[in-house]
């Protein structure tokens, strides 16, 4: 861990930089952002059924509350992906490819859970391991690729989606071990081979969400306190120039692909493997030549978080939430495609006001600062502005 | 600037304050009739949709509420959650079109004896298939695919047509029989026009998925181009894309599960489940003769003795049109007598036979000797 | 009637946290050239905003002719014959020339383009005033120079009177710069009246009528040329004296630190090599000037010097280890500095922090990481000792985010990172570009010091002045080539541009070759 050699501060001037910072200035963004979206979402909701509109925007705003274990259940999957996007697009990479990663990720957890004989007490832990592999493969194509021949990623990543998804489609159709044919869906995976659950009644909540969470705080600690995550932003932020301090380019495109198709890879472990709260039953496969959604989820979900790791988790957990809230407004007699428009709405706006967020968010820098400087009236840089 | 997302954001905070005050004003809808959908939309033009219009057809006849649910994850927790859903919205009668729903079932069974669940396509079932058991309070659907493809396959044939294609979604039992019972029809229809053997060709497909997609037209473009003068499309959405390509290819199809006559022109005839008349049948025991015993704590087989299953004889809106009217030759009167020797159960028609592949992909030779074809030779295109 | 075509009285433009214009007027007779001097952020190009009606001033009038007019964006500039060549041209790359000086006004008959008619104008405005351009070549192919005259072209089609030239030669070659001074007199004579931004006291002293200085957002004075000298005005602009004579010691050279042999370094841009055998040595304890125009080399010479380009053959000899092949880093390490050609592409990551910008080079050195974490406050302490020590100005001292930094400061970080950093040898490519007085004498100040600490200094530049007095030692490169080895002192400008534009050429440098 990172060496913690920070003296004790003051709370009061600790609170008071935090809300002049830059972060703050992000976080009130999203918050209006949000706010901005669900304004919108209500108006779908009156216009599609104005009688209940109420009661239901109440279970889309607020319902998420009441099942907070499925909350994070969903939101596992893609806060992984959300994390595969926005990890590599601090680089400056943008990894379309997290569905097949994804894809991929699962296919490598059912392999192992289901062909491969390994002691009970890890067989979980080499599954989840074993998809990370897996969705680390599909990464580390790509990343070579644009490293070495200077393919995009973004053409080879999407690519990769179908070659991905056809693969295992085709894999698991050809291997009796993995496939039922009569259900069209791989076998069920051994109890033994999920995950624990979190043992929440009504949720199949487990130790996924813990993993997830646990994983975005640590890729946000190697952005932040390490030199790698110092030569990774600074690629991101200008290639040139990282080039001129000597960092290896090639080399760090190519961790960075690998480790996001890692990130993406876990998350379809951690999908495929959660347990089931019916006893000899499982999360299953089904090989329908449909590219994973999570991925691009993870898209929406990384750029409502802002690209930043614990944002991610918010943003994850918010879409998460919306959609567990907009489910029980079907007990209002919304029909679930009305539903879909309305978080669509939600997620859409709010990422959409989001973009704006540089705007805002050094709208709001530039008021902080200017209070600032009528207290002190002294002369800060002035270039920026007048020049 | 300022002032707008303040504005903005207070009236966000207004409404948020307005809805965690005014809790339950307004009472849940009541949903007594709840279908949960499988994993297709609600038109899907197969199990979701037949059986929902069944549902909206009874529901609205004696005014009583009803909707229908997605579940948010396909798997088995996922559908008993979305059980659980149902009732908790008011849910005295869950509907839960195919197969998908057989473990979700047995859980909801017991965890819910007072409400009851219309299983179409399924019987309850633990995970692990160790343990069947249909409660009272469920009623088993299955339907005789077989009959109904066999009435398609006799029809093409009768109606003068040599060269047949069919496209299965995957090989699933209920898409097996279908295929099975459509090489079945077109055999008996040969014999009966005494053609010589060999003389109708089939192409038999599985797509390997249920959906419309450009994949799925350019294989049903490709059949139509080798000659295939008809298709039957056994495969949900895959019946769209084959719909698009017979278009083009001024070709026919045969739709399936439901009535997909008003879907294109294209399509001569359906090989139809009773889905909405099961469920309305089911329904009419609970609500009307309150006599669901007949139905619930066993599995009932539709076929075309209990008019389960057949080809559509009417038109919508139309009491006078011709349902029949798409074929050249092959009339209602056919049909009827027809369906009548088969509800008699004049043939033996197979809906299971040995297959050697995991996936369930019969050979030619497999459906050749175990079906008994003569007239008719069998193409697997993989 | 009124002597003015244009009067600004009282402009005060506020941006939050700072006033750009504080009560600021200044008056523009008709047919002079006057020019607006200022340091980097003391207001000039938000003036010339306001005028052009890209911003609207709180307080204050614009009159034309006396009557007052408003602006209320470009649009309304051009009805009022105002024209304005941005420091950063407004051209769409992927259009001809002449596509680009019709765009917005272009001639059309019965819907079509109607280009002839606009060629023979635009061919008249360019013979008329010497601007000399290829109509039918792409803006993206044609240097510089062509797409700044394709600018003037544009305002003069637009018959524009009124026009304003913003830092234009900040991007200019010698020899472009002086056909532009001629350019610009030769308009005032045609009757226009001009504006020049410029913090450039030369070219004021060359073309200028007059001449308004702004300090800090505020009106200094207005002055007639003739009757100033570049230090009354130099010392109006900083608010101090300052010192054009470079005040420095004869060299003592010392030991080889760099020497180059034979090298060759290809071009990305055409087939021939864009560095040919080139071969010199650089001492310690001296300031060896590579000279030259723009584009004769020079960047692909540095490129393959620093390790960003890979060298065709020849060899390079770093404190006698053969760095040739040698990574980045590895040159980094064995004692080379440099300071960038361009400090925004290459030389720092804008969006850090000035902390993080001054470790760019050594956070992987174990002073500021343990087992790849870094060391926040380790960083933070040399980020601060450094700001002390050159005087690198910020609104938030080590935490600023360094684009919001002015131009100057920006390069005084790259200076002071790349000079605290063990080094023999310091590469400076065109340190002093576009920065102001003040900040040129600090960076030739910092040169002069590294030599005199025994470390040998290779300065690239493209200015005559610089070159002429910071060097101990002149090599000139004209088309990849050394084609001339000067003595400062024993040279004059004259002799200097002969061997630049390739006039003039020492036989003897090409005999070294062989050895």
């Amino acid at each position: 861990m990172a060496p913690n050699k920070n003296q004790p501060l003051d709370f009061n001037r600790r609170i008071k930089e935090l809300t002049k910072s830059k972060g703050w200035a992000s976080f009130w963004a999203a918050i209006m952002a949000v706010a901005l979206g669900l304004v919108f979402g209500f108006l779908v909701m009156l216009v599609a059924r104005p009688n209940s509109a109420i009661a239901g925007f109440r279970f889309v705003a607020l319902g998420g509350f009441s099942r907070i274990g499925n909350v994070f259940y969903f939101a596992t999957p893609i806060l992984m992906t959300g994390l595969a996007v926005g990890f590599a697009f601090k680089m400056g990479l943008f990894n379309i490819g997290a569905s097949g990663q994804y894809t991929m990720g699962m296919f490598f957890a059912i392999y192992v859970a289901l062909a491969m004989d390994i002691p009970n007490s890890v067989h979980w832990v080499v599954a989840l391991a074993a998809g990370m592999l897996g969705g680390m493969i599909f990464g580390f194509i790509p990343g070579v690729f644009k490293a070495m021949l200077n393919v995009n990623e973004v053409i080879t990543s999407i690519m990769f989606n179908y070659i991905g998804m056809y693969l295992v489609d085709m894999w698991i159709q050809s291997n009796a071990l993995l496939y039922n044919s009569a259900m069209t869906r791989t076998r069920y995976i051994p109890s033994n081979v999920q995950i624990p659950s979190l043992g929440i009644e009504g949720s199949n909540v487990n130790y996924g969400s813990v993993i997830a969470i646990a994983i975005a705080i640590l890729i946000y600690i190697v952005l932040q306190k390490t030199t790698f995550g110092y030569e990774l932003k600074a690629t991101g932020f200008n290639k040139h120039a990282s080039e001129y301090a000597g960092m290896k380019g090639k080399r760090n495109i190519i961790l960075t692909m690998t480790i996001a198709g890692g990130l993406a890879g876990l998350g379809g472990a951690l999908a495929i493997l959660a347990p089931s709260a019916i006893a000899g039953s499982s999360m299953t496969y089904e090989p329908i030549n449909i590219i994973a959604t999570a991925g691009f989820n993870g898209i929406a979900v990384a750029l409502l978080g802002n690209a930043h790791p614990i944002g991610i988790i918010f943003s994850a957990t918010f879409i998460s939430h919306i959609q567990r809230g907009g489910t029980l407004a079907s007990l209002v007699g919304y029909k679930p495609e009305i539903i879909d428009v309305v978080i669509a709405i939600i997620i859409y706006f709010s990422a959409f006001a989001m973009i704006m967020n540089n705007a805002l968010g050094s709208f709001i820098k530039n008021k902080l600062r200017k209070n600032k400087e009528k207290d002190q009236s002294n002369s800060v840089s002035t270039e920026e502005v007048a020049e | 600037m300022k002032k707008r997302f303040f504005a903005v954001f207070m009236a966000a905070m207004m409404i948020l304050a307005g809805l965690v005050g005014c809790g339950g004003d307004s009472a849940p809808q009541s949903s007594e009739i709840t279908l949960i959908t499988d994993k297709g939309n609600i038109d899907d033009k197969s199990f979701n949709q037949g059986s929902w219009e069944g549902v909206v057809e009874f529901a609205t006849a004696n005014n009583i509420g009803h909707n229908y649910i997605r579940p948010e994850e396909a798997s088995d927790a996922g559908y008993l959650a979305a059980i659980d859903l149902a009732v908790t919205g008011g849910a005295k009668v869950v509907v839960t079109p195919g197969f998908l729903f057989e473990v979700a079932i047995y859980e909801a069974q017991t965890k819910y004896p007072d409400v009851k669940f219309i299983l179409l396509d399924g019987a309850p079932r633990t995970a692990d298939w160790s343990v069947f058991e249909t409660k009272d309070n469920v009623a088993s659907i299955f339907y005789a695919e077989e009959e109904s493809a066999f009435f398609a396959g006799y029809a093409a044939v009768m109606d003068g047509m040599t060269q047949l294609g069919f496209m299965g979604g995957m090989p699933v039992p209920a898409v097996q029989a279908f295929g099975y019972g459509f090489l079945q029809g077109a055999e008996v229809a040969a014999r009966d026009l005494g053609l010589a053997d060999g003389s109708i060709q089939v192409t038999y497909h599985y797509t390997g998925n249920f959906d419309e997609n450009d994949t799925n037209k350019a294989t049903a473009r490709t059949m139509f181009q080798e000659g295939a003068e008809v298709i039957f499309a056994a495969g949900g959405a895959v019946g769209k894309s084959v719909m698009s390509a017979a278009a083009e290819a001024d070709a026919k199809v045969i739709g399936v599960d439901v009535d997909q006559r008003y879907d294109s022109e294209t399509v001569i005839t359906s090989a139809m489940k009773g889905l909405a008349a099961s469920v309305i049948g089911v329904l009419e025991s609970i609500y009307k003769t309150d006599s669901f015993e007949t139905y619930g704590g066993t599995s009932t087989f539709f076929n075309a003795a209990n008019d389960g299953v057949g080809l559509p004889t009417t038109v919508l809106d139309d009491p006078n049109g011709d349902a029949f009217d798409r074929f050249e030759k092959f009339t209602k009167a056919d049909y009827e007598a027809l369906f009548a020797k088969v509800a008699a159960g004049n043939f033996e028609i197979l809906r299971v036979i040995d297959v050697e592949d995991a996936a369930g992909n019969a050979t030619a030779e497999e459906l050749t000797s175990q079906l008994g074809l003569q007239k008719v030779t069998v193409r697997i295109r993989r | 009637m009124n002597d003015y075509i244009i009067e600004m009285l009282n402009i005060t433009k506020e941006f939050p946290g700072i006033i750009a214009n504080d009560n600021v007027s200044l008056q523009l007779k008709n047919g002079e050239i006057h020019a607006l001097l200022g340091e980097n952020g003391a207001g000039k190009s938000t003036l010339m905003s306001v005028l052009f009606g890209l911003y609207q001033a709180e307080k204050g009038e614009i009159r034309m002719h006396g009557k007052p007019i408003k602006v209320n964006n470009p649009n309304d500039a051009n009805a009022f014959g105002i024209g304005m060549v941005h420091q950063h041209f407004k051209l769409v790359e992927v259009f001809s020339v002449l596509e680009n000086i019709i765009l917005g006004i272009e001639p059309t008959k019965n819907g079509l383009l109607e280009k002839k008619e606009a060629r023979k104008k635009v061919m008249a405005l360019s013979e008329k005033y010497g601007l000399k351009i290829n109509p039918d070549a792409m803006i993206e192919d044609v240097s510089v120079g062509m797409q700044q005259r394709v600018e003037i072209l544009k305002m003069l089609y637009r018959n524009n009177e009124i026009l304003i030239f913003d830092e234009p030669t900040a991007v200019l070659t010698p020899q472009e710069i002086k056909e532009l001074l001629s350019i610009m007199k030769d308009l005032a004579k045609e009757g226009k009246s001009i504006l020049f931004i410029t913090h450039k006291l030369n070219e004021i002293m060359d073309v200028a009528d007059r001449c308004t200085v702004l300090r800090k957002g505020q009106l200094i004075g207005t002055v007639d040329v003739k009757e100033t000298t570049k230090e009354e005005l130099s010392k109006m602009m900083v608010g101090r004296n300052i010192s054009f004579d470079v005040d420095k010691k004869q060299s003592s050279p010392g030991e080889i630190v760099l020497s180059i042999k034979n090298m060759t370094v290809a071009s990305k841009t055409h087939k021939n090599n864009a560095v040919k055998n080139v071969t010199f040595d650089v001492r310690a304890g001296e300031i060896v000037c590579l000279a030259g125009i723009d584009g004769n080399g020079q960047t692909e010479f540095v490129h393959g010097l620093t390790g960003l380009e890979k060298i065709e053959s020849g060899s390079i000899h770093l404190c006698g280890k053969d760095i040739s092949n040698a990574s980045i880093r590895n040159r980094s390490v064995s004692g080379m500095s440099h300071i960038p050609e361009d400090r925004h592409k290459h030389g720092l990551v804008l969006e850090y922090t000035l902390a993080e910008n001054l470790v760019l080079q050594r956070y992987w050195q174990n002073d500021f990481h343990n087992r790849g974490f870094i060391k926040f406050d380790q960083v933070k302490n040399y980020a601060e000792r450094l700001i002390e020590q050159f005087d690198i100005r910020s609104g938030e001292g080590a935490e600023t985010i360094v684009r919001s930094m002015s131009g100057g400061n920006q390069q005084k970080a790259i200076i002071a990172r790349e000079i605290d950093k063990e080094h023999q040898l310091l590469v400076a490519v065109q340190p002093t570009r576009g920065l102001d007085v003040g900040a040129i004498e600090y960076i030739h100040k910092q040169l002069i010091e590294r030599r005199d600490s025994g470390k040998g200094v290779l300065l690239i530049s493209l200015e005559l002045d610089e070159v002429l007095n910071v060097s101990d030692r002149i090599l000139v490169i004209y088309e990849g080539e050394i084609v001339g080895e000067l003595n400062p002192q024993e040279t004059s400008p004259q002799e200097l541009g002969l061997y630049m534009a390739g006039a003039k050429r020492d036989i003897n440098r090409g005999n070294q070759h062989g050895a």
